[in-house]
């Protein structure tokens, strides 16, 4: 066998250190959402589904959970459609008009959420869309129309820029041209933006709290609440839930890749 | 020539300050080779893009069959092109780009099948057509973008540099292929290259350009042996150039004296006793002789062996340094370096330069 050298024993630990450092926070709320007692803890004497039964039976976490989805692929699909657009425009720029185009488009990721939030608030009070569906759709959509833009562009990059040209000289108008020929080249940009875009939404926080009062409650304000108001051990079985609900969909994907 | 098929009347582009094109006046006949031959940044592309439409003349008017297309964008005018880089459409097969015009032409499912299946063959890449671009090498690419230019019987195909990103063996088959099909086809080629070998192969007709100016047009082989000025005989081929004094004429006969030597010149064009002006050699018009033999001497500086010609480089006192090509097969001497020898030309391998 060959001599294992002090220098890998050194990073082989490290790496599995940081890993450990990463994962085993995100691993702890699954004992804890099957606890048996009725406040955050490890379970003491059984575990217990009970947490999971009260997440599904009840009203207020499904109703919160029904908002977040939606408002997310509503959000989805405005960002998906606007970042496109953005982004086939700037391809379609010279390369100074684009590039000062991007920063302008990307300050929302630049400037501090609490910042941001209350520049919503102070907006939204004025346009009477406070603790309204449609104003938090309008603020995700802001928050994450960067990352399809950003996606898409990264899509575009390699496109060559006589693509458009080859296409108008056989013939197509410039909407033929985008929506035959760019957009296509575009759609695994688009596809990536629009899962980011969901992300962002169903993630946000907040933005939420600023703008929402009763009427309208997602997924993280609920849990949110949950951890102020009482230490229910529903928002561990939640948080698992989520968590395997990712680790699913990234395996699916993963496969599909591989396959 | 017959009516011509394109006409450019004094089209002028302007970048700033910097003329792209610069009063260019351009018949284009029916069925023609015609190359825009020029070194980079001589507005060659700049000539295309406006033939395209991609880009608006500032001054002068272009037109097709009489009929002004000045102000039309590119998908009105008809005309196919192909680009350096290819151009195919990534997410679609080969097929799939073929048909792309007739698609956007909404031509009937049928008659598309057949004109791609017939364009794919005439380019011999019929067994590709569901592959996508990615899995063809770029002579594939280039041929199924060609494909795609012809499928439409455009009025005119415009060829931007097709070729120069290929390798040099596959560039020489692909040159004999493009005028192969040109010939077969009788479409309007337009075909804008910076290499010279390119253009004097394939092309009925050759315009070369700099800064924006045409230079000078014509079949490739008078635009060889009668290069109007320094440029173009630097250009299109190697020329040595000689400063001369003209001392005497005699009908189309000049007798021309530079430092050190006097020699004749036949000009068509009258030129006046004692003007200065200067002339062009092509180094395979010169003969390599043992000294005496012909009438300047001369000593061998370096010599370049390319196989079936070899080039020689031959100091004289006072006209410099001399180029000079001669087959390999039939040179009576071998030329090495000091070897001295002597060199001389025909009187009507000089030609009358006009200044630039």
């Amino acid at each position: 066998m060959m001599p294992v050298s002090a220098f890998r024993i050194f990073f082989q630990t490290g790496a599995w250190m940081i890993l450990a450092f990463l994962v085993l926070p995100l691993l702890v709320v699954i004992p804890v959402s099957l606890t048996d007692t009725s406040y955050i803890g490890l379970p003491k004497e059984h575990l217990s589904m009970q947490h999971y039964v009260n997440y599904f039976s009840d009203t207020e976490w499904l109703h919160a959970t029904w908002s977040s989805i939606w408002i997310g692929l509503v959000v989805a699909s405005c960002a998906a459609v606007l970042g496109t657009a953005f982004a086939i425009g700037c391809w379609f720029l010279s390369d100074r008009a684009s590039a000062i185009a991007r920063w302008i488009l990307i300050t929302p990721i630049l400037v501090p959420p609490v910042v941001q939030s209350l520049g919503f608030y102070r907006f939204w009070v004025q346009l009477g869309l406070i603790d309204t569906s449609l104003g938090v759709i309008l603020a995700h959509t802001l928050l994450a129309l960067p990352y399809v833009s950003i996606s898409v562009f990264a899509a575009l990059v390699n496109l060559d820029r006589n693509i458009p040209r080859a296409a108008r000289s056989l013939g197509a108008s410039v909407w033929q041209t985008v929506l035959a020929v760019v957009v296509p080249a575009a759609k695994p940009g688009i596809l990536t933006g629009f899962v980011f875009a969901f992300i962002v939404s169903f993630d946000e926080i907040v933005g939420v709290l600023f703008i929402t009062v009763r009427r309208v409650t997602t997924l993280p304000k609920k849990i949110w609440e949950g951890i102020q108001d009482n230490i229910d051990p529903t928002i561990a079985a939640v948080a698992t839930l989520l968590v395997l609900l990712t680790l699913l969909i990234t395996a699916i994907t993963a496969l599909r890749r591989t396959s | 020539m017959s009516t011509p098929i394109l006409s450019i009347r004094q089209g002028i582009k302007r970048y700033g300050s910097v003329h792209a094109l610069d009063d260019v006046t351009l018949d284009v006949a029916d069925g023609e080779f015609l190359t825009l031959l020029g070194p980079s940044g001589s507005g060659k592309t700049t000539l295309l893009s406006a033939i395209a439409g991609f880009i608006r003349l500032d001054e002068g008017s272009i037109s097709l069959r009489s009929k002004d297309i000045t102000k039309q964008p590119p998908e009105a005018r008809d005309f196919g092109m192909v680009f350096q880089g290819y151009a195919l459409f990534p997410t679609m097969t080969v097929a799939e780009n073929v048909a792309f015009p007739l698609k956007v032409r909404k031509r009937p499912a049928k008659e598309i099948a057949d004109r791609v299946a017939e364009c794919l063959d005439l380019v011999q890449m019929g067994a590709f057509a569901d592959r996508l671009p990615i899995q063809l090498s770029g002579g594939q690419q280039q041929r199924v973008a060609l494909a795609r230019a012809l499928s439409f019987h455009p009025q005119v195909l415009l060829l931007d540099e097709p070729l120069s990103a290929l390798d040099k063996k596959l560039r020489a088959d692909l040159q004999w292929e493009l005028k192969a099909l040109h010939d077969r086809l009788g479409v309007t080629f337009i075909y804008v290259t910076h290499d010279q070998e390119e253009a004097l192969s394939m092309s009925d007709r050759i315009v070369i350009l700099k800064d924006g100016k045409i230079q000078q047009e014509g079949a490739p082989g008078d635009l060889y042996n009668k290069p109007r000025n320094a440029f173009v005989a630097d250009f299109l081929g190697k020329s040595n150039f000689i400063d001369v004094t003209v001392t005497g004429r005699e009908g189309d006969v000049l007798s021309c004296a530079a430092d050190g030597a006097k020699f004749e010149v036949e000009a068509e064009t009258p030129v006046e006793v004692g003007t200065k002006t200067k002339v062009a050699l092509r180094p395979e018009r010169l003969r390599l002789g043992a000294p005496g033999e012909e009438f300047l001497s001369a000593k061998v500086k370096q010599v370049s062996y390319l196989g079936e010609r070899c080039q020689v480089i031959v100091t004289h006192d006072s006209l410099g340094e001399l180029l000079l090509s001669c087959a390999t097969w039939k040179t009576g001497i071998t030329p090495k370096p000091d070897l001295p020898v002597s060199i001389g030309w025909d009187k009507d391998a000089c030609v009358v330069l006009a200044p630039e």
